[in-house]
């Protein structure tokens, strides 16, 4: 019921308390810097999409669909299926939402998770072309954010991640005379790769990971990174006016590996779980 | 004591009917009692009324509230007071009627993000709340942890003539500052303040329940008659 | 012969008068003042209401009541084939429909000068997801601790191979030859929402909507065990003392 502001302020009192825990490693609700809150995800949530998952990291829920179209694909790029991931903040999902067309924080989170999935090489988009130059699939990937509480690109990540892991799609069958036939059984997308996404928010001299909102309303610089199966970089996006150091960034990128792997763990388990 | 009937209501369903009066959340369709919250229905000689479980903060004149500065202008703050509407405190009621903007700015006394305790002075359906904070304990809270609950709740965390407030700072040892808008602040030692939250997110969970001080008693090791 | 009903049995095993099955849930987002989620049919649908809140723009707002804002929504995902985000004419009437059922449960003249606003996402569509939508929407207001005349129950009837059903499901609304979605505050009576998509008699009108009703009084029913479910949980029974 705040009284309608366009962005959330945080109390002086709550602030002061934060800087003063965090100069002693700690956070206000009780994590060490780089814990993440608990993660929640369950897959197949939406029978009517290919895949689909639901991730909720904290209080930050995201639901993502994979739908999978026929269509031409780019003029660039004959030889290659098509990916697209976009991402929505609904008005649902916070007092500060505005129903209408994404804003640029929306679209950088669509990117930047677009970014992390397609730079990974997850999907082999080659094995998606039907007929060379005509026929392609399409795979869209929307994610509708349901509750806002921070770190919405790595909530949005692992949800897309998720999601296209477990996507089932109709086999086609290309005939001679080139006419496109599905056949009644499903098989999964080409996948060799789990990219995951660890992002990191400096408050004042202190990086931590996975901001919540109060965290989020006064950090002075975020950064992600996103990282592949054998812990190599493959994606990264600075966001904010602040600035990070040399060894702050080095520092980043260690962690990364480090978490990536940890949830590239959780990810597997629960994927795995469904078969 | 006069007898009062209660009974867990929903909107729009009936709560009884014949001859009452009617207190709150309450509406009339012939001689038959409807509900418009969910809550507790109370009813008895005095009328009936639904005690809401759930619902927003409506300002009363006389109330104390703890509010978050989010703007300032030239002649007063923008106080949010976890309401429909946003409250206003004008820096004459803080720095007297000889109040001109020229004298200094705003933000020396209160910045964007301060809390503070506040009194409404003054609000009806046409215009939005104004604030005061002359009186001895208002003003700006420098110190302590701040907790949020339903502000329908609030009646309940202060209990019968204080009795549940006394119940949890004897408990606890801490110092509760409750506003009429659902935000509490509590001072006192880090072991005491974290019973203390432990306390009132009970009062919250289980406002409709019936022998709650003595159940918060009980958590806290505090003795009837105590405090 | 028909292809949707088979010896009175419709296409999902129903009988004509039977509801989908159904779940309602309130209080499943965090941020929202009120919300609620249902599941009828393949319908997944979540609500969220913000407010009473101020107005932005401040001249929008009214001097002796609260405006009411409604926007219906589908996720991409949501549909066969992939819907675009943009909201489509559909979405913008069906979203003036909702809001002109929940509206006359309101007691408007409460807040003054503010605004309600009700989203509603429907996660995954399928036949009748304006009245499971309206049903939940009801139940987020209530969660809201907006004041309100009566809950608003939702439930479409229709006629499917020559028959007045209840409850249709997408196939049914599609192929059928009725479609009639009704709203109603069901302990006042007052019918807030009734649209109709197809030929009827008077006689089978008649038929329909007291079907639909009926459909709503079960689903008032529902609604009112998922708040007793949120609220009084702890409670050891309904009466108390």
């Amino acid at each position: 019921m705040a009284a309608a502001k366009k962005s959330f302020v945080m109390e002086h009192l709550r602030k002061a308390h934060m800087i003063e825990l965090l100069a002693k490693g700690k956070r206000l609700d009780g994590r060490a810097l780089l814990d993440y809150r608990p993660i929640d995800i369950k897959c197949n949530v939406i029978q009517k999409a290919n895949g689909s998952a639901q991730v909720s990291l904290g209080n930050t829920q995201v639901i993502a669909g994979v739908k999978i179209e026929v269509g031409p694909p780019f003029p660039d790029t004959p030889d290659k299926g098509l990916l697209v991931v976009n991402a929505e903040i609904l008005p649902l999902a916070s007092p500060y939402a505005e129903p209408g067309p994404p804003d640029e924080e929306a679209i950088e989170l669509s990117r930047v998770v677009d970014r992390g999935v397609r730079e990974s090489g997850m999907i082999d988009l080659s094995k998606l072309v039907l007929t060379p130059g005509q026929k392609v699939r399409a795979v869209f990937v929307d994610v509708s954010v349901l509750n806002v509480d921070g770190n919405l690109i790595d909530a949005t990540s692992y949800a897309v991640v998720s999601a296209l892991m477990t996507t089932k799609m109709p086999e086609l069958e290309v005939s001679e005379n080139l006419q496109i036939k599905e056949k009644p059984n499903t098989i999964p997308l080409p996948v060799s790769n789990i990219p995951v996404s660890v992002t990191f928010a400096r408050i004042g001299e202190s990086l931590i990971i996975d901001p919540d909102s109060e965290e989020e309303s006064v950090m002075d610089a975020r950064i992600t990174l996103t990282t592949v199966d054998d812990g190599h970089l493959c994606a990264g996006q600075k966001g904010l006016a602040g600035g990070l150091t040399y060894e702050q960034i080095m520092f980043a990128a260690e962690t990364a590996k480090i978490k990536g792997q940890e949830i590239r763990e959780i990810i597997k388990k629960v994927v795995g779980s469904i078969g | 004591m006069p007898e009062v009937k209660r009974k867990y209501v929903i909107p729009g369903e009936l709560i009884t009917e014949g001859n009452y009066r009617i207190i709150t959340n309450v509406i009339k369709r012939g001689n038959k009692f409807y509900s418009t919250r969910i809550g507790l229905a109370e009813y008895g000689q005095e009328g009936v009324r639904v005690i809401p479980l759930t619902g927003p903060y409506i300002p009363k004149v006389d109330d104390l509230v703890i509010g978050k500065i989010v703007d300032y202008s030239a002649f007063a703050w923008e106080v949010d007071i976890n309401s429909c509407f946003l409250a206003y405190l004008p820096a004459r009621n803080v720095y007297g009627k000889s109040f001109s903007p020229r004298q200094e700015p705003l933000v020396k006394k209160f910045g964007i993000g301060d809390l503070i305790a506040a009194v409404v002075t003054a609000f009806d359906r046409t215009r939005d709340p104004i604030l005061s904070v002359s009186s001895p304990g208002l003003g700006k809270i420098t110190k302590g942890e701040v907790v949020k609950i339903s502000p329908t709740k609030v009646p309940r965390l202060i209990g019968k003539k204080g009795s549940m407030i006394k119940t949890i700072e004897s408990g606890t040892g801490c110092k509760l500052t409750i506003g009429q808008n659902g935000i509490i602040v509590l001072t006192g030692q880090p072991e005491g303040v974290i019973k203390a939250v432990k306390a009132i997110r009970l009062v919250e969970e289980e406002a409709h329940l019936a022998d709650l001080t003595q159940k918060i008693q009980a958590m806290l090791g505090v003795k009837e008659g105590d405090g | 012969m028909g292809k949707l009903i088979n010896d009175g049995i419709r296409v999902d095993g129903r009988r004509a008068d039977e509801l989908r099955p159904y779940r309602l849930e309130v209080g499943v987002l965090k941020n929202a003042d009120g919300s609620a989620y249902i599941e009828l049919g393949k319908n997944k649908i979540i609500v969220a209401v913000y407010g009473p809140k101020e107005v932005h723009p401040k001249h929008l707002s009214l001097p002796d009541r609260c405006i009411i804002r409604c926007r219906y929504h589908m996720s991409p995902f949501s549909t066969d084939v992939r819907k675009t985000p943009a909201p489509s004419r559909r979405e913008i009437e069906i979203s003036k429909v909702i809001r002109e059922a929940l509206e006359p449960a309101i007691l408007v003249g409460e807040y003054p000068r503010t605004a309600i606003d009700i989203f509603l996402e429907v996660l995954q569509s399928d036949g009748g997801s304006r009245c499971a939508g309206i049903t939940a929407a009801s139940l987020a207001l209530a969660d809201a601790g907006i004041s309100m005349y009566d809950l608003v129950a939702a439930c479409a009837a229709g006629k499917v191979d020559g028959t007045i059903v209840l409850d249709l499901s997408d196939v049914e609304d599609k192929e059928g030859e009725a479609d009639m979605p009704v709203a109603v505050m069901p302990n006042l009576g007052v019918i807030t929402l009734l649209q109709l998509d197809g030929i009827l008699t008077h006689e089978e009108f008649k038929r329909g909507l007291d079907l639909a009703l009926e459909g709503c009084r079960r689903l008032h029913e529902a609604q009112r065990k998922a708040l007793m479910e949120r609220y009084f949980k702890t409670a050891p029974n309904q009466e108390v003392e």
